[in-house]
């Protein structure tokens, strides 16, 4: 028997948070709580709702840790694959979340923190060859603004994907969906065989991601002149 | 003191004002304040000072090397912060007697005073101000005279009231600061103790809670009736029409405002704050009661780079709007209005001014002129003031075809006319010219 107030599929999408929510899924945003009458709305329409969209090729998912997100499993519905930088700082960010001391705040780390705690956890060079694979040699001052940038750029995408708030330039909340990204490790089985179960259900990839090309991506974000400090280091050397 | 905020920042800073106090200052203006407190002390005597000072060293820095002579200068550098004063004018005649100053006892009841908001502070608080408000409300019926609202209502409202007002106001800081030192001990509880904490966090988030919607409710209530009587107040400072009164209660009434919306909003933050940490504690500390999921993950992050994967999202484009169909398009030629362009050409006077100055020139020659100076002011006479410089190099331009000139090598300057001066040649007589 259904709890659901909507009796049926016609009357859940004629409800007036379905289209936004629709869209904003559609997207690749996580609805959470903190989201509101949203997430009220998915709760109570989750019943038409998954039907619905498995005839669009993709799953509705629900997680326990009080978030919803679209899943698609068929070519029907476009899909991508987060880039080196959005999954580490997606990672990192969700170790922040399990962390007591981002308690005290309710929930709100500082972006500077989460550059030191990168930095802590993967080192430096790690952390710059893995945000710039194609690039062989480095200027620290080059190399740590390149990393400033790829960070930033991550932040903001996974603020679109309703991975964390952006509460100003300083400020980030961080949201329960970030509990995505410990999912391989979330249980006590073998990390490999986890990763190989959410390969299965099309949760994740495995191996290098196929990344587009930096200026490309600069254009389409955020529409500036693709002109990096990264473009000003290769002209310097030729 | 200057009420105007960047005059007195502006006084604080030419003063270099300043406060550099260690933790042995404060722990011995501590000693003090307690020492006066429990003993009924005004004043204390140098020795009482230096031996507490010596009893606080103990305690501090048990280690520290002649006390006495450390205790001399801890004094001096108290005197110099305006924290002791000295009270007996002896001077040298004798030992001094010191005490506390103002600045010495709000520094030491910051940190020992428990001035946080409870329910029954706040409730006498507010039912002293509310008993108080209404003498003054009496009060301000009965006044007839401007002196009798003066004193009967304006100086109890600055004063009395003022002080209960500010006295609820500084609790709430206290509170603000409880709150936030029961945040950092959830954090604390938790990360020493993981999931043996959630009770203790539990019962912590429950009793703020709890104080706050209490808190919350009083204020609601009373700030009410505050905001009633002192709009009778007003009502009746404006009927008399005294404008000072009047004020006073307004001020008043933004204050009680003030302490009204620090209880809603507190309650708002707090309920946030409330919800994050107990999902926190049902999604994150339940569930992972061993604490093994950070590790893990803190594993996994480190080893991404040599095992990457990635997490899939939905990305849809966004849907197309095509434009309303527009089968054909007219495009009107670019045109100007049409207008005669053709005018007619205006009438102007002739400009012959030039004309007739190889005239003018032999003129001049025939009157007998014997130099370019003569010539010119014999012509320059004949044509308005604007043209005359002009007219000037053309004289000497028809003098020059028609005649011929002679020249010393430093040709004299001579004035021809106001202002205007010419380097002169002389001319041959009459029968040389060519």
């Amino acid at each position: 028997m259904t709890t659901s107030s909507f009796q049926s599929l016609e009357e859940a999408i004629s409800d007036e948070h379905f289209p936004e929510v629709d869209l904003a899924l559609r997207r690749g945003r996580h609805v959470g709580r903190d989201d509101g009458t949203a997430y009220d709305y998915l709760v109570d329409a989750l019943d038409h709702l998954e039907p619905f969209y498995r005839r669009f090729g993709c799953e509705l998912m629900q997680r326990a840790d009080g978030y919803f997100y679209l899943l698609p499993s068929g070519d029907r519905l476009g899909r991508r694959q987060l880039t080196a930088g959005e999954m580490l700082v997606g990672q990192t960010l969700a170790l922040m979340y399990l962390d007591p001391a981002t308690l005290q705040h309710g929930g709100m780390v500082q972006r500077e923190t989460l550059l030191q705690r990168l930095s802590g956890l993967l080192g430096t060079e790690t952390l710059v060859r893995t945000l710039n694979p194609r690039r062989r040699k480095f200027d620290e001052r080059i190399a740590a603004e390149t990393v400033r940038t790829k960070v930033a750029e991550a932040l903001r995408r996974l603020t679109d994907l309703g991975f964390i708030d952006s509460v100003d330039d300083a400020m980030l909340r961080l949201r329960p969906a970030l509990m995505r990204f410990a999912e391989p490790v979330r249980d006590l089985s073998d990390r490999q065989a986890a990763l190989e179960r959410l390969v299965r259900s099309g949760e994740i990839t495995l191996g290098e991601a196929v990344e587009k090309d930096d200026s490309d991506e600069e254009d389409e974000n955020d529409g500036s002149d693709g002109h990096s400090a990264e473009d000003d280091e290769e002209e310097a050397g030729g | 003191m200057p009420s105007d905020p960047s005059r007195l920042i502006a006084a604080l800073a030419r003063d270099r004002i300043n406060l550099d106090l260690k933790t042995l200052d404060l722990c011995f203006l501590a000693g003090l304040y307690l020492r006066a407190d429990r003993a009924s002390l005004a004043s204390f005597e140098e020795d009482v000072l230096i031996d507490m000072f010596e009893q606080v060293c103990d305690v501090v820095d048990p280690g520290a090397e002649r006390p006495r002579k450390r205790a001399t200068h801890a004094i001096q550098r108290l005197r110099d912060q305006r924290m002791l004063a000295r009270v007996d004018g002896a001077g040298i005649v004798r030992s001094g007697e010191y005490t506390l100053t103002r600045l010495a006892a709000a520094v030491v009841e910051y940190f020992l005073a428990d001035e946080a908001l409870t329910r029954e502070s706040l409730t006498l608080l507010t039912g002293t101000l509310r008993a108080q408000l209404a003498e003054i409300l009496a009060a301000a019926r009965r006044a007839e005279t401007e002196d009798a609202w003066r004193e009967h209502v304006v100086a109890p409202l600055r004063i009395t009231v003022g002080d209960l007002v500010g006295g609820i106001e500084r609790r709430q800081r206290g509170l603000d600061s409880q709150q936030e030192e029961v945040q950092a001990e959830i954090a604390k509880l938790l990360q020493v103790d993981w999931f043996g904490a959630v009770d203790r966090c539990q019962s912590l988030l429950d009793t703020t809670t709890n104080t706050l919607r209490e808190l919350n409710e009083v204020l609601l209530r009373d700030t009410h009736h505050f905001v009633a009587l002192l709009q009778e107040i007003q009502a009746l400072a404006s009927e008399a029409e005294q404008a000072e009164p009047e004020e006073a209660v307004q001020r008043v009434i933004e204050h009680v405002d003030r302490i009204a919306a620090w209880g809603g909003a507190r309650q708002r933050a707090w309920s946030e704050y409330y919800q994050y940490v107990h999902r926190y504690l049902r999604d994150v500390v339940r569930l992972d009661p061993d604490r093994a999921l950070s590790q893990r993950l803190r594993d996994q992050v480190a080893n991404w780079p040599s095992t990457p994967f990635h997490l899939l999202v939905a990305a849809a484009p966004s849907i197309r709007l095509l434009r309303p169909l527009e089968s054909r398009v007219e495009r009107p030629a670019v045109m100007r209005p049409r207008t005669d362009r053709e005018g007619s050409p205006d009438l102007v006077d002739p400009e012959d001014a030039g004309l007739n100055i190889e005239t003018l020139v032999e003129g001049a020659l025939a009157a007998g002129a014997r130099s370019l100076a003569e010539v010119t002011e014999w012509v320059l006479p004949q044509f308005p003031a604007d043209l005359r410089y002009a007219v000037t190099g053309r004289v000497a331009d028809v003098l020059a075809r028609i005649t011929r000139t002679r020249s010393a090598i430093e040709r004299p300057w001579r004035t021809v006319a106001p202002r205007l001066e010419v380097e002169d040649w002389e001319l041959p007589r009459e029968g040389d010219r060519r």
